[in-house]
């Protein structure tokens, strides 16, 4: 052992550290998204083995888990987020005839699809990262691995492929509930006309892309973070609650980043017209 | 086959985030062989039992199983490896959202490729040659530990392993069902031919079953011999361990 390192490298060190640990992270989550889209074309390419079932099994489940959750979450905030519109316009500017096409299509290209995802990516989030992360501590996966089946495989790109659609299917629901109760609060609490709220005339094809593009992307990226948080757990059941943490936490984080960085490249797109 | 034991570690060297674990490690393994491994928590044993297999990769070193060097395989490279050689793992682990059977059917279908109805058919088979016919439509989590032990084996038989890896396999079992489970390894040893490489810490089972054991201490087979030369040995460290004595030569990390 030589003498101790002086305090710049120490310090470098220090910096140093959390990086090599980032990038390696980084480098992981990667390998599992490539690893999951791998596992599709073995699973569905030519001689694959389909997980039959597994699919339907788990969009059951992430339904079942969080069709009502959604459902009342979207429906308050549309509630509150239209109470908050028609005070504000009817102060401003007196007319409340634009106040439903507004919302529309804010509803239809960002509300819809990133409230839906951040609601998902705490329910599904969690229970991906808790079954795979428990799986992981208690040797199972190397169980799996044992029997000739890819954890990934077996795992990930069921959830993978059910969260996908769930997460379009309950797009489509949250936002009609959160444009039904804007709606109806514009109509009880400010008169404003049913006919005049329910007037689809703003939204474009392009807002209808946006917000399918938007779903698609969370539901993919929902069950690649949670599955990477999973995988990494170690340790006993303190390691799963830290992974579950993690999932939920990385996954809302994700669906915002992306929402940001999906709103932009629309934006730059069309051209600043959205 | 080039000189090379059934099984063997050459200069095996792992560390975790910088802390060694194995720090050259020499071991042979003959064909039929029942090996125990024995040490102190921590120490590598299942580390150790996991890279023959592949499920860690190591940091230096040679591994060679059947004339074959195996330590370089990806993951697909080992499948072959991992249908010759079996694993039953520490915590008796089997799939918790799968019942007995369909546990039982997994590395049938996938290994051998046999269809599900098929597998279904041989693992309720395989269930009731370790009495457990009864017990084929629960889950794991509906048994004993001692009933869990025994699924998990046969469904590391179904493949017929040339070699089983034994995790701790009567940590935790009352000594009737410990028995049995040295009964089963010596049946599998001496009339299938398997070879048993069983890490414990079980001395009644490593004095009655081993042909010999290995020692591990500080990352390296420190001794090697059989259950009566270990007995008797003189070197204090393996005097220590053999007695259970908490203080002595023995340095333990963490303690
Ligand atoms: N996947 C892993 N990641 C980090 N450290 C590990 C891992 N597996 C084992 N270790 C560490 O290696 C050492 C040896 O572990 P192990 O072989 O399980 O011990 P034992 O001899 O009790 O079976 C322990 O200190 C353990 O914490
Ligand atoms: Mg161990």
């Amino acid at each position: 052992m030589s003498a101790a390192p002086s305090l710049p490298v120490r310090a470098l060190a220090a910096l140093g550290r959390p990086v090599i640990a980032a990038a390696r992270a980084t480098l992981e989550l990667w390998g599992v998204l490539i690893g999951t889209l791998a596992g599709i074309i073995r699973s569905y390419g030519k001689g694959g083995r389909r997980p039959r079932g597994a699919v339907v099994a788990q969009m059951y489940a992430i339904g079942n888990r969080s069709l009502v959750f959604v459902a009342v979450t979207l429906g308050f905030i549309g509630m509150v987020m239209m109470y908050q519109a028609c005070l504000q316009f009817s102060r401003a500017i007196g007319d409340l005839s634009q106040v439903g096409l507004q919302f529309l299509r804010l509803v239809v290209s960002d509300f819809g699809p990133t409230l839906t995802a951040m609601m998902l990516a705490t329910r599904v989030g969690a229970g991906i990262a808790a079954e795979i992360g428990s799986m992981k501590v208690t040797e199972q996966l190397d169980a799996l691995r044992m029997s000739g089946v890819l954890p990934i495989d077996y795992l990930l790109v069921p959830r993978f492929l059910a969260s996908i659609v769930m997460t379009v299917a309950l797009t489509i629901l949250g936002a009609a509930i959160m444009y039904g109760a804007g709606g109806l609060t514009a109509w009880l609490s400010f008169g404003v006309n049913p006919r005049t709220f329910f007037d689809p005339a703003m939204v474009q094809p392009r807002h209808l892309a946006l917000g399918l593009v938007k779903a698609v992307t969370y539901g993919a990226a929902i069950p690649i973070v949670s599955g990477f948080c999973g995988l990494r757990a170690r340790g006993s059941s303190e390691g799963v609650g830290w992974a579950t943490t993690a999932a939920v936490v990385g996954s809302s984080f994700a669906v915002i980043a992306l929402d940001f960085a999906l709103s932009v490249g629309a934006l730059w797109l069309f051209g600043g017209d959205l | 086959m080039s000189g090379r034991a059934f099984v063997e570690f050459v200069g095996v060297e792992k560390a975790f985030a910088g802390k060694p674990v194995l720090r050259g490690m020499d071991l042979a393994i003959g064909k039929g062989e029942i090996l125990y491994i024995i040490g102190t928590s921590g120490v590598g044993k299942s580390v150790t039992i996991k890279h023959l297999v592949g499920f860690l990769p190591i940091d230096k070193g040679e591994i060679w199983f059947d004339g074959q060097r195996v330590d370089r395989l990806d993951e697909r490279g080992f499948y072959p490896v991992r249908r010759r050689v079996g694993m039953v793992f520490q915590n008796a682990t089997l799939f918790d959202a799968m019942t007995l059977t369909e546990n039982v059917a997994l590395p049938l279908r996938k290994h051998q490729g046999l269809g599900w109805k098929a597998a279904l058919a041989d693992a309720r088979r395989r269930l009731a040659q370790v009495y457990l016919a009864d017990f084929a439509d629960r889950y794991p989590a509906e048994l004993s530990d001692g009933m869990r032990k025994r699924a998990a084996i046969a469904r590391t038989l179904t493949l017929a392993p040339e070699v089983v890896l034994f995790d701790e396999p009567t940590t935790g079992l009352d000594p009737v069902n410990a028995r049995r489970i040295d009964r089963l390894i010596r049946e599998l040893s001496r009339t299938l031919g398997v070879t048993a490489v069983v890490v414990s810490h079980d001395l009644p089972s490593i004095m009655s079953v081993a042909d010999r054991v290995a020692f591990l201490y500080q990352g390296r087979v420190h001794a090697l011999a059989t259950p009566a030369e270990l007995a008797a040995s003189a070197d204090p460290i393996v005097q220590q361990f053999i007695a259970g004595r908490s203080s002595g030569p023995m340095e333990t990390p963490g303690f």
